[in-house]
C-alpha cells in the first residue's frame, strides 16, 4: 500500500498589526518552527526537509528561504527545499511536504510559512505586481479591484446586496473575537461594514482582509511515525490544486468559482466524499474578501449557487455549527502573507488533534476536515486538501 | 564587555527602498496584438481545436495545448458582463473614481478588460444600475497610439 503522511506538529506565533510587531520575520519563524517541533514530539536532527515559501519581490527577502532556514538553529544538514508559486505559496507548502512523505524518501518534513508584506509601506503596490502586466494592470487593476469582479458578478446573479455581505465580515469579525491567535480581534456591525471606506463595488474597507504579521509552521511525519505517537495526528486523505487561465479575461464566469468546483470534484473523489455537508466536521478556507467565502462553500458543495450566505446566516458554520467553517476568523481577520495562505492548513489540522486554543475549539473530537488556499491574478490557483484525524495506535 | 539592553517594546525599524524597472519581452504573439492596436485594430485568434477566440491572443490554447495560429480582426463592440467602480486606486495607477470593466466583444470567447465611461457617480448607489450587464458598449481609439492596451483609449455605452 501506498504509504501516506500525516501532520503531527502545528504552531502559530501570536498574530499584530505591522506596527506594533517588535520581532523580526527571522525571530517569528524561529518562535513557530521550535513550537512546532516540540509539538510533534521530535529534535531538529530528526527531520528530514525543510519546505519554506519564499515570495521573490515581495519584500526585500529574495533569499530569505535560504538565510532564514540556516538561522532557525535546527542544525548545519537540514535539505532545503524553497517553494514559489506567488500568493498560493502558503497553501502548497504543505502538499508539497506531503507529496515528498508519501514518496518514501523522507520521514519528517518541516513546513514554514514566513510573514510576508509586513514592510511594505505601500502594500498594494506590492501586491499588485501579481495583476496581469500588460493588459490588464495598466487599466488601474490591482489586488482588490480583481476580487471586486467577482463580488459584482455574484451580486447580480443572485440579487445579493452589500448589507449581505456584511453579514460574512460580522460573522468572521465574531470568529476571529474568540481565537486568542488573530490579529484582528474586534467585533462589527453591518452598518460599520458597509458604511466604511468604498474601494472597489462593492468592497468596502471592512471587506477586505488586513496586513498580519505572525509565522506558522508545521511538521509531517509518515503514518507510522504519526501512529506511534501520544497525540492524534491529521492524516493527508486526499489534495490537490488547480489553474484557470492566467488573464482576468480567460474565467469562464466571475459569478461562481468553476475552478473550484472542479478541483472538489477531484479531491472529493480521492477521498470518496460524496456528501461534503455531513461528512466534514470542521472547513477553513482562503477567504480574503467578503465574497469570496460565500462562493467557495457553493464551489466545495455545501450548498446551491447563490446561498452561501443564507448558510452563513443560518449557524452551520459557526461553532456549534454542523459545519463550523473558518472558526480562526479566516484570512479576513488575520493575513500574514505566505503564512496566512498555510494557516487554514494549520487550524484543520488543529482542530482534529484537539489542540486548536480553546476558544475556538470544536467539541467531539472532530474527525474529518477541509482545508483550502487560493491565490494569484484574479485568485487564478486554487488549492485543497481532504485531513482526516488519526488516532495514536493502541499499546500493544 | 556587554551592555545590558532591554527588549523592544516599539518595532526599530529602518527604511530601505525596493524600485525595480522592469522591460517585459511581449513575444510574437502579443507583439502582433500590440502592432494590431496601433493601426486601430483588435487582433484576436482562434484554437484550432476548440474553435475559441482569444481576445488577447494567446499563442497556445489552455484547454487544448495546441498552437493557435489563425488570426482575425474583431470589431471594437461588445457586451459588459461585469464591472467595478474603483474608489480607491494605487500608486501610478489612474485617478478614481473610474471604471474597469470586462466586455465580450463580438464574435470573441474570452473577456477583453478595460475602462468603461459614461457613468455619473453623484450617487454610488445607482452606478450599477446605469448598466446592467449585457449592456453594449464600444471601443473608443486615442489619437496617438504606441503599442499598447491603452491605445484603446477606453470603452463608452453604445446605443
Ligand atoms: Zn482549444
Amino acid at each position: 500500500m501506498a504509504r501516506r503522511a500525516a501532520i503531527s506538529g502545528v504552531a502559530t506565533t501570536e498574530a499584530t498589526s505591522p506596527s506594533k510587531q517588535t520581532s523580526s520575520s527571522l525571530e517569528l519563524c524561529q518562535q513557530a518552527a521550535w513550537a512546532a517541533l516540540e509539538h510533534a514530539r521530535l529534535r531538529p536532527e530528526d527531520l528530514d526537509a525543510i519546505v519554506v515559501g519564499n515570495i521573490d519581490g515581495f519584500e526585500g527577502t529574495a533569499l530569505s528561504g535560504k538565510h532564514v532556514t540556516r538561522l532557525l538553529g535546527l542544525g548545519r544538514h537540514l535539505p532545503l527545499i524553497i517553494l514559489n508559486t506567488g500568493g498560493t505559496t502558503g497553501g502548497n507548502l504543505m502538499q508539497v511536504a506531503a507529496r515528498m512523505v508519501r514518496s518514501g524518501t523522507h520521514e519528517a518534513v518541516m513546513v514554514l510559512g514566513q510573514p510576508t508584506f509586513f514592510g511594505a509601506r505601500d502594500l498594494q503596490s506590492a501586491i499588485n505586481t501579481n495583476s496581469p502586466m500588460i493588459v490588464e494592470q495598466p487599466l488601474g487593476m490591482g489586488a482588490f479591484h480583481m476580487g471586486a469582479f467577482a463580488a459584482s458578478a455574484y451580486q447580480a446573479r443572485h440579487g445579493i446586496s452589500a448589507r449581505d455581505l456584511a453579514e460574512v465580515i460580522v460573522a468572521d469579525h465574531d470568529k476571529a473575537s474568540r481565537n486568542p491567535k488573530a490579529h484582528l480581534r474586534y467585533t462589527v456591525d453591518v452598518d460599520y461594514v458597509v458604511n466604511g471606506t468604498p474601494l472597489s463595488t462593492p468592497l468596502t474597507q471592512p471587506m477586505v482582509c488586513p496586513v498580519s504579521t505572525s509565522a506558522n509552521a508545521m511538521v509531517l511525519v509518515s503514518e507510522a511515525r504519526a501512529r506511534a505517537l501520544d497525540h492524534p495526528t491529521a492524516l493527508v486523505t486526499a489534495m490537490g490544486t488547480t489553474s484557470d487561465p492566467y488573464l482576468g479575461g480567460g474565467k469562464g464566469d466571475f459569478a461562481a468559482l468553476e475552478n473550484l468546483a472542479a478541483l472538489a470534484r477531484r479531491v472529493y473523489r480521492l477521498a470518496d466524499i460524496r456528501e461534503p455537508r455531513q461528512e466534514f466536521d470542521v472547513v477553513e478556507v482562503f477567504a480574503p474578501y467578503a465574497h469570496m467565502q460565500p462562493m467557495q462553500l457553493e464551489a466545495l458543495g455545501f450548498c446551491e449557487p447563490g446561498t452561501g450566505i443564507e448558510l452563513i446566516r443560518s449557524g452551520a458554520t459557526a461553532i456549534d455549527g454542523d459545519m463550523p467553517t473558518n472558526l480562526s476568523g479566516g484570512p479576513k481577520c488575520t493575513n500574514a502573507g505566505v503564512a496566512g495562505e498555510l494557516a487554514p492548513y494549520l487550524y484543520v489540522a488543529m482542530q482534529l488533534m484537539d489542540s486548536a486554543p480553546p476558544e475556538i475549539q470544536v467539541a467531539g473530537h472532530p474527525r474529518m476536515g477541509l482545508a483550502h488556499g487560493t491565490g494569484g491574478s484574479f485568485f487564478q490557483f486554487e488549492n485543497l486538501a481532504v485531513l482526516t484525524r488519526l488516532d495514536p495506535a493502541p499499546e500493544a | 564587555m556587554t551592555t545590558p539592553t532591554t527588549p523592544a517594546t516599539a518595532p526599530v525599524t529602518q527604511a530601505v527602498r525596493w524600485d525595480l524597472g522592469y522591460d517585459i519581452h511581449l513575444g510574437a504573439t502579443w507583439s502582433r496584438f500590440m502592432q494590431g492596436l496601433r493601426e486601430a485594430k483588435i487582433l484576436a485568434n482562434r484554437c484550432p481545436d476548440c474553435r475559441r477566440v482569444f481576445v488577447p491572443p494567446q499563442a497556445y490554447c489552455e484547454s487544448c495545448y495546441v498552437p493557435t495560429d489563425e488570426w482575425l480582426e474583431l470589431p471594437g463592440e461588445g457586451s459588459l458582463e461585469v464591472f467595478t467602480v474603483v474608489w480607491h486606486g494605487f500608486t501610478g495607477g489612474p485617478t478614481p473614481p473610474y471604471v474597469v470593466g470586462a466586455i465580450r466583444l463580438d464574435g470573441a470567447d474570452t473577456l477583453l478588460m478595460h475602462v468603461v465611461t459614461g457613468l455619473d457617480f453623484s450617487d454610488p448607489a445607482t452606478v450599477r444600475d446605469q448598466l446592467p450587464q449585457g449592456s453594449r458598449v464600444r471601443a473608443v481609439w486615442s489619437a496617438e497610439r504606441a503599442g499598447h492596451i491603452l491605445d484603446i483609449s477606453h470603452f463608452e455605452p453604445a446605443g
